[in-house]
């Protein structure tokens, strides 16, 4: 059977998209459907937030998460966050406080606390966000660095 | 502290940097390999006619391997594919390559592979449940075998006062690099060519090599940006499999590891049980006893470094002047043993550490102080005959001892605080190579190692560049070049990095100041200064611009270039002490002093680090940022280490806990406060002094905390993780 085509709305961009099995996951259609690798492939459990995306501004696992469940939704990956005001602000208050190493973790991190932000409003305290980040796993940094990106992040919010 | 903006932060926060994991070309097949059933069997048949009736696929086992390399010579004691027996669960007896990721899972389950088995060894115990007798060496399960000894240990421990035997326990630890394995191979005339995500792009290019019975020169390796590393992506792994497959296809192949397949054949730290005997007469370690058995999986005899290289910090940094000490390396049915950041020093610190604690605590002296009697310094001899240079251990050491008194006079109830110390040696033996291409505007640091994610290439590298040719850091970038141009490296592993091509960037600095006092033809040194946007070099009074001292062909090339090199060497240690196998000198010894303050449930025996110092004997700083990141790192690293991360592995070899929801590594919400402090001062083998900064971090960390949480409940736990079932039983809670 054919599956049916999709339309997802892809960092502003709709992205119609034909002959999506119906078991793909999101990550593999963000990677390898749309070419998009700034999101990436770590656990493909849920366990290490790697693979974070926002599904209509929702916070998402994408390799948790079936392609067509998510059909008209819209998209946004690492790619996107540059053109959101509050994508870049987390982006500078990271490279500022040096909390990344390796990297490989660092756009799930980046995406996920825009998706707090977007959730929990601008102004949210340092410790409800890092608690809610504890489901994105750092191997290098130790996380301080992290928290100190989002301590200086939350000193400058409006 | 805010940092200078990493030069790699801006693409990895914007999501454009590429791993191993994100390699992708049009045409390229997806690779997946097969692994064996079982842990040890005879392999009878493996049957690839199923998978090579499906559309689009290639496989390849080791009966192609003779059509595939015409006339190699392969490593006949490692060969690509098993023959008769396979040795570890999943070890890859064949390889297939399709056109999806899902045909390949699917074809690779298709092959039929029928395997006898045999009886599995899963567990170092079962192999030697006594110590070893003397007809051990010649025993199939030894890889290894060191001793060395000093003195007369038997009268030594005859005449002494109080003498502690305990015998302790290690877990098997993961790398977990967020990244898995990746790479994607090519084969094209005649050259094999492979994008890996690799610690060693010169090593793997060797490994390769070897293994597929190529000439060196016909490899290229290509090192992608590495998704972490901790030692685990230190040799080839996946690469023959997919040069093999590109060869057998004629198409690009990407073979990269699932997290699943990552826990299951990553070479890793395997479990050891530790004896320790100690000798003490009037508050002063008289002789010493140490016996090792390491599990090293199925590495090979006379490829095993962990035994001959771990075993000496059992011994120090203490003054010990009589000892035997001997370690057997022992082969289990699991993959084979590779290193994990600082490989086995954290294991034998804890167990070092927690040893004197007790030792300390028999002989009614207080174990600080104990400590602080017997800490090698400068000046001293190990008791492997090696001299000790200048050493920051005692000044770490007295500086963690001020903040535990603090702490200890603060501390409330079932809660407790620990010390405890490590050392460890720059791996400056290991040589590497770099070009300098200083342009009219900029200077370029050539050489081939990718930025793993300490910042070792990326800021220490550039950090010393600015520092040996006086130009801002600003004007100084770092390039990547693959095996096939760079200038020869080692690797980026032993906490080397920055400090040999460091020193190969000072030595490449010398030629180029010497190039361009001879062109500018005066007397006297050289300097480089910025002159109204463009690089100027400064003899005397006579200044000249780089652009009018370089020639057209170096315009045309990009500006003049030097080259420079650094081939350090390890120190030696008394061969009359060396009863059998091989040990590893140090080059320099680096000292790290860790406190520890923790509160333990007394319900469930769960322990919290509440906060934690950390002292770090450094030489010099070369990067602040980097440096006190590798700090944090390292301390965050360990505690995983001390308190959670242990693979599990059953009777039958099956590792039981491959994910990372069952191996747990610390998250975000269990990170104490933590106070990194960097001691300058005690110059080691890097440029200007500095000591190299990786690994020395981690290696304190389970020891302080198992020694505070003896200070907080008096149990003392012998085996690693501290899980709160294993402080529960020292609780006799259970």
């Amino acid at each position: 059977m054919t599956p049916p085509p999709l339309l997802l709305t892809v960092n502003g961009r709709p992205r119609p998209l034909e002959g999506v099995p119906a078991s793909e996951r999101l990550i593999d259609t963000i990677r390898w459907r749309l070419g998009l690798k700034g999101t990436k492939d770590g656990c493909r459990t849920g366990d290490c937030g790697a693979c974070t995306v926002l599904v209509d501004g929702v916070s998402t696992l994408s390799c948790l998460t079936l392609t067509h469940e998510v059909e008209g939704s819209s998209l946004s990956t690492i790619e996107g966050m540059a053109e959101d005001p509050v994508g870049r602000a987390v982006q500078e208050a990271f490279d500022r406080a040096g909390a990344l190493q390796c990297g490989y973790c660092t756009p799930g991190f980046v995406v996920a606390l825009v998706g707090l932000l977007r959730e929990r409003g601008r102004a949210a305290s340092v410790d409800e966000l890092l608690a809610d980040l504890g489901g994105n796993l750092c191997r290098c940094t130790g996380y301080l660095s992290i928290a100190r990106a989002v301590a200086l992040l939350q000193k400058e919010a409006p | 502290m805010i940092a200078r903006p990493r030069p790699d932060g801006r693409a990895k926060l914007e999501g454009s940097t590429v791993f191993g994991a994100d390699l992708d070309v049009p045409g390229m097949l997806w690779a997946a390999l097969v692994p064996s059933p079982v842990a040890h069997g005879r392999l009878r048949s493996v049957d690839l006619s199923p998978v090579r009736a499906l559309k689009g696929v290639v496989a390849v086992g080791a009966a192609d391997l003779d059509a595939l390399l015409p006339g190699s010579k392969r490593d006949p004691d490692r060969p690509i594919f098993p023959t008769n027996t396979v040795v570890y669960r999943n070890q890859p007896v064949a390889a297939v390559a399709a056109p999806t990721r899902e045909l390949a899972h699917e074809a690779a389950r298709a092959v039929r592979v029928d395997v006898e088995p045999l009886p599995v060894v899963s567990d170092l115990e079962e192999v030697f449940p006594e110590w070893p007798g003397s007809n051990a060496e010649s025993s199939a399960h030894v890889a290894a075998h060191v001793r060395a000894r000093e003195g007369d240990i038997e009268a030594v421990f005859r005449a002494a006062e109080t003498v502690v035997r305990e015998t302790y326990r290690t877990s098997s630890v993961h790398q977990v690099a967020l990244e898995p394995h990746a790479c994607l191979a090519e084969v094209k005339d005649g050259t094999w060519r492979v994008r890996t995500s690799t610690q060693t792009p010169f090593g793997t290019r060797e490994d390769v090599a070897s293994l597929l019975g190529v000439p060196e020169e016909s490899v290229v390796v290509e090192g992608t940006w590495v998704g972490g590393g901790f030692g685990g992506k230190g040799a080839a792994l996946l690469e023959p499999f997919a040069l093999l497959l590109a060869k057998a296809s004629g198409r690009p192949v990407r073979l990269a590891h699932g997290y699943r397949e990552e826990f299951l054949l990553g070479r890793t730290t395997l479990p050891a049980v530790i004896r320790m005997e100690t000798a003490v007469t009037s508050g002063r370690i008289v002789g010493r006893r140490v016996r090792l058995l390491l599990d090293v999986g199925t590495s090979l005899p006379g490829r095993d470094f962990a035994t001959g290289y771990s075993i000496g910090f059992l011994l120090g940094p203490y003054r010990t002047p009589a000892f035997e000490i001997e370690g057997y390396a022992v082969r289990t049915n699991k993959p084979p043993f590779g290193p994990h950041r600082a490989p086995l020093a954290p294991q034998c610190a804890f167990v070092l550490e927690s040893h004197i604690d007790h030792v300390a605590r028999e002989a009614g002296v207080d174990p600080l102080a104990f400590r602080a009697a017997h800490l090698w310094k400068e000046g001293d001899t190990t008791p492997m005959g090696q001299p000790v240079g200048p050493f920051g251990l005692s000044a770490v050491f007295e500086k963690a001892r001020a903040v535990a008194a603090r702490w200890r006079a603060e501390v409330g109830p079932d809660s407790g605080v620990g010390v405890a110390v490590g050392f460890w040696s720059t791996g400056t033996g290991a040589g590497g190579e770099v070009r300098l291409r200083l342009s009219p505007t900029d200077l370029t640091v050539i050489q081939g190692e990718r930025e793993i994610g300490s910042g070792s290439v990326l800021a220490g590298v550039a950090s010393v560049a600015a520092r040996s040719t006086g130009l801002p850091r600003d004007r100084i970038s770092v390039a990547y070049e693959d095996t096939s141009r760079a200038p020869f490296d080692s690797g980026v592993f032993g906490s080397r990095t920055t400090a040999v091509l460091g020193r190969a960037v000072e030595d490449a600095t010398r030629s180029l100041f010497d190039e361009l006092a001879k062109r500018i033809g005066g007397a006297g040194p050289v300097r480089l200064v910025v002159d109204s946007g463009e690089i100027a070099a400064e003899q005397g009074a006579t200044r000249r611009p780089v652009r009018a001292l370089s020639n057209e062909s170096e315009r045309a090339g990009g500006g003049i270039v030097a080259s420079g090199r650094h081939y350090g060497k390890a120190g030696s240690i008394d061969e009359r002490k060396v009863e059998a196998g091989t040990f590893y000198p140090y080059t320099d010894f680096t000292g790290a002093a860790h406190v520890a303050e923790v509160k333990v449930d007394r319900a469930t025996g769960t322990v919290r680090v509440t906060r934690y110092a950390a002292f770090q004997d450094v030489g010099t700083v070369i990067d602040p940022a980097t440096a006190y990141a590798q700090v944090e790192g390292g301390v965050v690293m360990g505690l995983g280490t001390a308190l959670t991360e242990e693979a599990l592995w059953s009777e039958d070899g099956r590792l039981l806990n491959a994910s990372l929801l069952d191996y747990r590594i610390p998250t975000l919400g269990e990170i104490p406060p933590i106070e990194v402090t960097l001691v300058e001062g005690f110059p080691g083998a890097g440029p200007y002094g500095a000591k190299g900064l990786g690994e020395p971090p981690i290696i304190p960390v389970p020891a302080a905390i198992a020694v505070a949480v003896r200070d907080a409940t008096g149990a003392h736990v012998t085996e690693l993780p501290l899980s709160s079932e294993r402080v529960a039983r020292a609780l006799k809670l259970l």
